[in-house]
């Protein structure tokens, strides 16, 4: 059984200095906290800069003392990550996973990770091989994918908070959950109807 | 008046102080000796044991709650030594001690025995006493009261010279307590200390006083053979004793009031924390967090005592068992808690097997 207390407990620290961190990790859609959606900003100075990538993150039965099986729920352009299925490489999240470790620090490894590639231990193999035969074309296609899919653009924003206006909630419910959640509109209506 | 008797009877039965002390002094080394080999293979086995540190000054701390209380009372003790030593020489004090023992005790206040109370209940405490030593015993003749007085008056200087001399002299003081220990057991209830704790000493000092009644009449080594075979005991009340003095001695006298409550588990277990954390700290391994870093439950004490890693990682022996059934990594620094570990994780767990033991056993010796 997932230690509840515990995990709870995480999700209010690593929300608490979200504005630090950038980091967030919210339930993901049912009162179960064993599916979570954590949020993290791309690395500045690097192609994923400036976008906002969602990781879906499940907790398995012996979380703490197995890791959480995270994905990225946003399509990246990685060596390490499969561009795929968005499973990521890392080994923290496998056999170095520890115990001690939180949500939040492993969402500060895989943040790291997007600024570290390791292309000698690749994910995605096509990924690795561009970044060691052609690094520029990487850098520009992992630029493209995190502008088409991982940034949320403001005009955007506007249409779903309008949409979800209408729908009943009432505004700045919907823009802090929007933003909560990474601008996903249905995720918003979820957790809407959740709380 | 039953009170004043009793303070009286500790005074009148002062006089013969000077070789029974020295009696007293050679049987307590005899147990002071034995005391040292126990501690020595308490440690030994102990130092196999990172955590060791914290249980033994759990043992010490448990031990100090019984030191502690009778801090100001030091003043009494060398007339309670006398007043059990006095017996040998005249059996008509016995009866009367016992006498005042077994009537007084339950009518005692703690005020009556403050030394300031004491001194000025002097004189009419040994007046009744001497006229209920008359009165009890036809056998008491005048002289004897005569002696009881006179008995009583001299144990007033030299008391209060004593007193000053066992406060100033830390050794001699440790020999004193160590050598009044199972004594004190026996008085402390009498003397009214009303704590919750100190009615638990009710049986044994019930069976201390009678045990010491019976032994009055037949000699003056019966007390130190009584003390002998109560060894166990004695020893290691006095080893508590002189290892828990030492820390404390300092502020012992304004802490004094609190001692009686510190025979309650809780305050006990905090001391043996705070002790226990600085022996830590000596040992370079950090602070020991408040909550468990695994599963964020609060560390109770024997959790904060437990180092399961060279690494300094803390954790709850909940998840500690958890991760040996798993991988057997220590989450802070993913080495393999290995052989040394595991014979570790074995001692410590009979480390904290001791160190409940212990307290089990002191809960046995004074309840």
């Amino acid at each position: 059984m997932v230690d509840f207390a515990r995990v709870q407990k995480e999700l209010q620290e690593c929300n608490r200095d979200f504005e630090v961190s950038g980091i967030r990790v919210v339930p993901n859609g049912e009162a179960n906290l064993a599916h979570l959606l954590g949020t993290i900003p791309g690395p500045l100075g690097t192609p994923y800069e400036g976008g906002t990538f969602k990781i879906d993150i499940t907790l398995p039965d012996g979380y703490p003392f197995e890791p959480p099986k995270m994905r990225f729920a946003t399509k990246v352009w990685h060596p390490n990550i499969s561009s795929q299925s968005g499973a990521i490489c890392l080994d923290i999240l496998k056999d170095q996973w520890s115990p001690a470790l939180t949500l939040k620090t492993a969402l500060l490894s895989v943040q790291a990770l997007l600024s570290a590639p390791e292309p000698d231990d690749p994910q995605d193999a096509v990924v690795a091989q561009q970044y060691l035969r052609d690094y520029q074309t990487f850098v520009g296609t992992a630029r493209y994918w995190t502008e088409a899919f991982a940034m949320i653009s403001s005009l955007g924003v506007e249409e779903k908070v309008q949409k979800l206006v209408e729908m009943g909630f009432p505004e700045a419910l919907v823009r802090s959950t929007l933003e909560s959640v990474g601008g996903d509109e249905n995720l918003a209506l979820e957790k809407l109807c959740s709380t | 008046m039953i009170s004043d008797s009793i303070a009286n009877a500790s005074i009148a039965m002062a006089s013969s102080n000077p070789k029974d002390f020295g009696k007293k002094k050679r049987a307590n080394r005899s147990a002071k000796l034995k005391q040292c080999k126990l501690d020595a293979r308490r440690e030994q086995w102990l130092s196999q044991v990172k955590s060791n540190g914290g249980c033994k000054e759990e043992v010490h701390g448990g031990g100090m709650t019984h030191g502690l209380p009778a801090g100001p009372e030091n003043g009494r003790r060398i007339p309670i030594e006398k007043l059990e030593l006095k017996p040998r020489v005249e059996g008509i004090y016995g009866e009367m001690h016992q006498y005042s023992d077994s009537e007084s005790s339950p009518s005692n206040s703690p005020t009556s025995h403050s030394s300031s109370e004491l001194g000025s209940n002097d004189s009419g405490a040994n007046f009744t006493a001497s006229s209920r030593s008359s009165s009890s015993s036809g056998r008491s003749s005048s002289s004897s009261s005569n002696g009881c007085f006179s008995g009583g008056i001299s144990d007033e200087d030299e008391g209060g010279v004593g007193d000053d001399g066992c406060l100033d002299d830390w050794e001699a003081m440790a020999d004193a307590l160590a050598a009044t220990e199972d004594k004190q057991q026996e008085h402390i209830p009498n003397s009214g200390l009303d704590s919750p704790p100190s009615e638990k000493h009710g049986g044994s000092t019930k069976y201390g006083s009678q045990l010491s009644v019976k032994d009055r009449p037949f000699s003056g080594d019966d007390i130190s053979n009584a003390k002998q075979e109560s060894g166990g005991t004695a020893i290691q009340k006095s080893l508590i004793h002189s290892q828990a003095w030492r820390p404390d001695d300092a502020f012992r006298p304004q802490s004094l009031p609190n001692m009686s409550k510190q025979h309650s588990f809780q305050l006990d277990s905090e001391r043996h924390f705070g002790q226990g954390g600085s022996v830590w700290g000596c040992k370079n391994v950090g602070p020991v967090p408040k909550s468990c870093p695994i599963c964020y439950e609060d560390l109770d004490c024997t959790d904060s005592s437990f180092l399961p890693c060279l690494c300094g990682f803390r954790l709850c022996l909940f998840c500690h068992k958890r991760i040996l059934e798993e991988d057997g990594r220590c989450p802070g620094c993913r080495k393999q808690y290995d052989c040394d570990p595991v014979e570790g994780e074995a001692t410590l767990d009979g480390g904290s097997l001791i160190f409940r033991l212990a307290r089990s056993c002191h809960m046995t010796t004074t309840s």
